[in-house]
């Protein structure tokens, strides 16, 4: 999963998917805006066949900062 | 014909009545009304409205873009009712303040926002009525089938006038409280009458903005209505690339962030996919027009999308204004202007500010006289923002009057709003927010007295502490998402008024 993740999120930033470390932050470290974010977990849904809700997972969603904690968060919704 | 969003709904539902007006997912389902399937709805809503004793009644609408939705607020319009479209990603306080502050007798309620009817209940007086969007009755609240049965024996809803308030839309305030921008029958009418373009009737617009907002409003579906298009809705922002190709729409409303998020979908498809894949698996394969406004955007992403068909034109406008003022046009463009005032808006200037007058500036703002006489001088209304004409007729923005920040979402941030919140905090001295890389930045000066003999990590966790607490409570777009922590006081004018232009100055490295 945290390989086909790290495909996907490569796709909005200049690194490829080996250079991307779970310590490294969307906003600063990758560059990505609010919106890539939110285009990104479309993609996580159709790629892992999961439906996140922006209401109920809101809290969730907005304390994830690093690769790291969104690939915690798509483990513990995938399980 | 009356210029009144009464008269542009009947003629629509009379000319275009077995085209579809509105589509959207239920599931993996598409599903739509036709113009006279939505016309009954929405007239459902006016008479239901009437029966239940609300004329020129404020009503508050909360929730995201939903069919529901839309037939509500086509209800509150076309009938002599102001609709009140709030921002439901706002903290449950704010909301609070907001519909008291417009004295809203109604509230539309998303379902998604369920567990905002006790408080409203219980903190706003004024509210007789709630009423669920969709789904089951909660407790004190009506559904919007009970409401269009209460009308079913009403004879037809007395009609607006050009004069009626229409809509009360709040913004960002520089004085640290949003203003209800207050919009008329005629203004929202003579605004969407001056935007139109010639396409034919069945035409697919696919709207992805924050549907409280009065560009959404007006340029999506008032004006989608009124050229018989068939206006899709996307149920959620995380979608929206996924639905372009669901719905394929020809038109598109866009703030620039969604356009740079869209350029690194082409760049990620890589260099070797032909165009006409792109524009079909980026795009939808149908889109072709682009309207852009809220913030600045980059010509480099209008020459990018260009390659794949896709023409996108930059135009202006503010809330006060219902909104548009001026756009780029299909046949007549200037990349990097914002376009050429709209038929019927002139365009004067003071001091390099921009200042319109036109039949859609507002009346003014809700019980601000002082906030609307220092906007609205001699009938011209001041934007706040600077600019330009060039030789011919294009405008151009070159910077601002006001202390708002811009983020590219098109959201309009004052930082005085927040400055104001947070500096009730003892252990801030002084702070200023400002915004780069389209995310807000919190420069505080502690108050010594109390931080001077804490440590350096101490003193870190503290501050965090106070924006976390903050944002915990914000949307994402208003949230504080760096901390600056600095050592001297900032540089002030003799006034001892922080100079904002000199904040950057004297910080810390790292």
């Amino acid at each position: 999963m945290e390989k086909r993740f790290k495909e996907i999120i490569a796709g909005y930033c200049t690194l490829s998917a080996d250079e991307i470390t779970n310590d490294m932050t969307f906003r600063d470290d990758l560059g990505l805006s609010s919106f890539d974010l939110m285009t990104l977990l479309g993609d996580l849904e159709d790629e892992f066949d999961v439906e996140f809700d922006l209401g109920a997972d809101e809290h969730k969603l907005s304390g994830i900062q690093t690769v790291g904690d969104a690939i915690d968060f798509l483990e513990d919704y995938v399980n | 014909m009356t210029k009144t969003i009464y008269s542009l709904w009947k003629t629509s539902e009379e000319n275009f009545k077995d085209l579809a007006a509105v589509r959207w997912l239920a599931g993996k389902e598409i599903c739509e009304y036709s113009y006279q399937q939505f016309g009954e709805k929405v007239s459902g809503v006016r008479r239901g409205l009437f029966a239940q004793g609300f004329a020129e009644s404020k009503i508050a609408l909360l929730g995201t873009s939903s069919p529901e939705w839309v037939c509500a607020y086509m209800g509150i319009i076309t009938g002599k009712n102001t609709a009140v479209p709030l921002d439901a990603a706002l903290p449950p306080a704010d909301l609070i303040q907001l519909i008291i502050r417009s004295e809203a007798e109604g509230v539309f309620l998303d379902p998604k926002f369920a567990a905002l009817a006790a408080p409203v209940r219980e903190k706003c007086p004024g509210v007789k009525k709630i009423w669920m969007l969709s789904g089951d009755e909660v407790e004190g609240t009506e559904t919007l089938e009970s409401l269009e049965e209460s009308g079913k024996d009403t004879e037809e809803a007395p009609v607006p006038e050009e004069e009626d308030l229409s809509m009360i839309v709040f913004t960002s305030g520089t004085t640290g409280k949003s203003k209800g921008v207050m919009l008329t029958q005629k203004n929202l009418y003579t605004n969407v009458e001056a935007i139109l373009y010639k396409v034919d009737p069945g035409i697919v617009f696919l709207s992805v903005l924050p549907v409280h907002h009065a560009f959404c409003l007006v340029m999506d579906w008032l004006q989608g209505f009124m050229m018989g298009a068939v206006v899709c809705i996307n149920d959620s922002l995380l979608h929206m690339v996924r639905n372009m190709s669901v719905f394929k729409p020809d038109v598109m409303l866009m703030v620039p962030l969604m356009i740079e998020t869209i350029y690194k979908r082409i760049k990620a498809a890589g260099a070797d996919t032909p165009p006409e894949v792109i524009a079909e698996k980026v795009f939808g394969g149908k889109l072709k027009t682009v309207f852009t406004g809220g913030a600045h955007l980059e010509e480099f992403y209008i020459d990018e999308f260009e390659k794949y068909g896709v023409q996108v034109l930059e135009g202006y406008g503010m809330s006060e204004c219902s909104p548009v003022i001026s756009s780029n046009r299909v046949h007549d463009f200037k990349k990097g202007s914002i376009g050429k005032p709209l038929p019927g808006v002139e365009i004067s200037f003071d001091n390099g500010e921009i200042l319109v007058k036109s039949s859609s500036v507002m009346r003014g703002y809700y019980h601000m006289e002082e906030e609307t006489a220092e906007t609205l001088k001699d009938g011209w209304l001041h934007t706040g923002d600077k600019g330009y004409m060039d030789e011919d007729g294009f405008l151009f923005i070159n910077g601002r009057v006001k202390n708002l920040i811009i983020l590219s979402n098109g959201e309009n941030i004052s930082p005085e709003e927040i400055e104001g919140k947070l500096a009730l905090n003892p252990i801030i001295s002084e702070i200023v927010v400002t915004g780069e890389n389209n995310a807000l930045t919190a420069r505080i000066f502690p108050e010594e007295a109390l931080t001077k003999d804490m440590p350096a990590e101490a003193l870190k966790s503290a501050l965090q502490k106070v924006l976390d607490d903050y944002n915990r409570e914000q949307p994402t777009y208003r949230q504080l998402s760096r901390l600056v922590i600095r050592e001297n006081p900032f540089i002030k004018n003799s006034a001892r008024k922080i100079l904002r232009t000199e904040v950057l100055r004297d910080e810390p490295v790292g």
